[in-house]
């Protein structure tokens, strides 16, 4: 008998939930074709291992590259990388299936975690008197058009070709706005100040550039 | 009084994070109040958490899928491992005992070193009672020889008073009245001169003490030939009491002086007389 995988119910729905992981069993092999909310199910409620090994290998890379192009630092990214998923299996209740997809979820938790790390180091850096530069800024580009490995599916391949697709589509000094917003962690004043423009002037491409990705990603979120 | 909802913007920027931090605190109180305004921030969230997807690709290296696994405690030790930990473990205890035994060691040795400080100070203090009872046995033992020196003193005067007193006893025992030749001066003496016994006792009062490297010196004279019979001091209070025996082959005498010579004696008289007996007329 071939074994399914459990349906994207929801972590909250537990009475279901538990029914369906009572007949999940068979290791990596059957759950690797299980959708990501799926998987977190049978973590929430099995504590399945496996489940939890099969969402590592399936995102680690792009946890673990957001991390990097956030810190620029691969040590730290591997830190970064190690406490999402760790937290990710020691709670894995804070994933709520209702509120949208677990690839934005996780990858909103891998960004605000590598800006934490990365307020984190700037604070000791001022307070030992280092330089307060971003590094590696002018040597990484923009949102990168193109990946340095291929996808490990045609589903992630497609959801990167469209967000890829959606920003390289957005005016130079919008998507300059949103990387400084998004993956160096800066306010709009930071902004303001780093690309010596007003502050006014940096709201309004941030809400634009916003708005366009909105239009182009309605079906990816 | 009506509620204030966050906008779409505002909605935006506080999920790319790129509100000041007060807005930022504002916003998410709010949030946390408005059913309404929190589903406007989950769908800016969204489209912010896809905004991650655009980051270059990298591989993540190998070994952080042991790390993670190992941080989430899934991973169970290998064999290599659980033999290392047991080795590190083994060695720590090894470690522990070597320090114990070292500890252990320095706590014996600082207890023999403080034994043997102990017993150097007890030894010290013995010898120092040592030293002080060694101290007054010599000042008792100066004492007691002072003593015996006196005691001789004593008995050899006392024996010589004896001898004295026999001497006076006896009817060839002759005796001198001694002059002094100093008129300014109450000295009085006698010679006593005891044939039978062939000494000579010579005894004065208020005799002056002599300066540092005199003395005086009893001397006899017979046929002008002054034979030396001794020398003498007198005490403290001047008293001088003095005798000798008769030198042989000195039969006959005629006077007797005391004359003050250099410390030590001399052997002929040189300084001046200080007394003069005229033994001719010696009477018993």
């Amino acid at each position: 008998m071939t074994q399914g995988h459990p349906e994207s119910t929801g972590i909250r729905n537990i009475g279901r939930a538990s029914e369906i992981a009572r007949f999940t069993d068979g290791g990596i092999d059957v759950r690797i074709e299980w959708p990501d909310e799926a998987l977190m199910v049978a973590i929430t409620v099995s504590r399945d291992e496996s489940a939890f090994a099969v969402l590592y290998d399936r995102y680690v890379d792009l946890v673990y590259s957001a991390s990097l192009r956030v810190l620029a630092d691969a040590q730290l990214a591997e830190d970064t990388t190690q406490d999402v998923f760790v937290r990710l299996w020691r709670r894995p209740e804070t994933f709520i299936s209702e509120r949208g997809k677990f690839l934005s979820w996780l990858m909103s938790v891998a960004r605000n975690r590598a800006v934490d790390e990365l307020r984190a180091r700037g604070r000791r850096r001022k307070r030992e008197g280092g330089p307060l530069g971003e590094p590696d800024e002018a040597s990484t580009p923009l949102f990168a058009g193109e990946c340095e490995d291929p996808p490990r599916s045609a589903e992630l391949h497609e959801a990167q070709v469209l967000v890829r697709r959606a920003l390289t589509g957005l005016p130079v000094d919008q998507q300059r706005a949103l990387e400084l917003a998004y993956f160096r962690g800066m306010t709009q004043q930071e902004i303001a100040f780093t690309l010596h423009e007003p502050l006014g002037t940096v709201k309004t491409r941030i809400r634009l550039g916003m708005q366009k990705l909105r239009r182009a990603l309605e079906q990816q979120v | 009084m009506a509620t204030v909802h966050i906008t779409q913007e505002q909605a935006d920027e506080y999920a790319i994070g790129s509100l000041e931090p007060q807005a930022e605190r504002l916003v998410a109180l709010h949030l946390g109040e408005c059913l309404a305004c929190r589903e406007l921030a989950r769908d800016s969230e969204r489209l912010a958490g896809a905004l991650a997807l655009a980051a270059p690709r990298r591989k993540a290296p190998h070994r952080l899928r042991q790390r993670v696994m190992r941080g989430a405690g899934l991973m169970r030790p290998s064999p290599f491992h659980r033999v290392t930990v047991v080795a590190r473990a083994a060695a720590g205890i090894a470690a522990v005992f070597v320090a114990v035994a070292a500890f252990t060691g320095m706590v014996s040795i600082r207890g023999q070193m403080g034994d043997l400080r102990e017993h150097n100070d007890r030894l010290q203090a013995q010898i120092d009672d040592a030293l002080s009872q060694k101290i007054e046995i010599a000042a008792l033992t100066r004492g007691l020889d002072e003593a015996e020196r006196n005691s001789a003193e004593l008995k050899r005067a006392a024996a010589s008073d004896r001898d004295l007193l026999l001497a006076l006893m006896s009817p060839k025992t002759k005796v001198a009245d001694v002059f002094t030749r100093d008129d300014g001066t109450f000295s009085i003496g006698r010679l006593v001169w005891d044939e039978d016994q062939k000494r000579v006792w010579f005894v004065a009062r208020d005799l002056p003490q002599r300066p540092k490297g005199e003395t005086y010196q009893l001397w006899a004279n017979a046929g002008g030939r002054f034979y030396s019979l001794g020398i003498f001091a007198p005490d403290v209070t001047g008293f001088a009491r003095y005798d000798t025996t008769v030198p042989q082959g000195l039969a006959t005498y005629e006077s007797a002086v005391v004359t003050v010579e250099r410390a030590g004696g001399s052997n002929e008289r040189t300084g001046p007389s200080v007394f003069v007996a005229d033994l001719s007329g010696l009477r018993n």
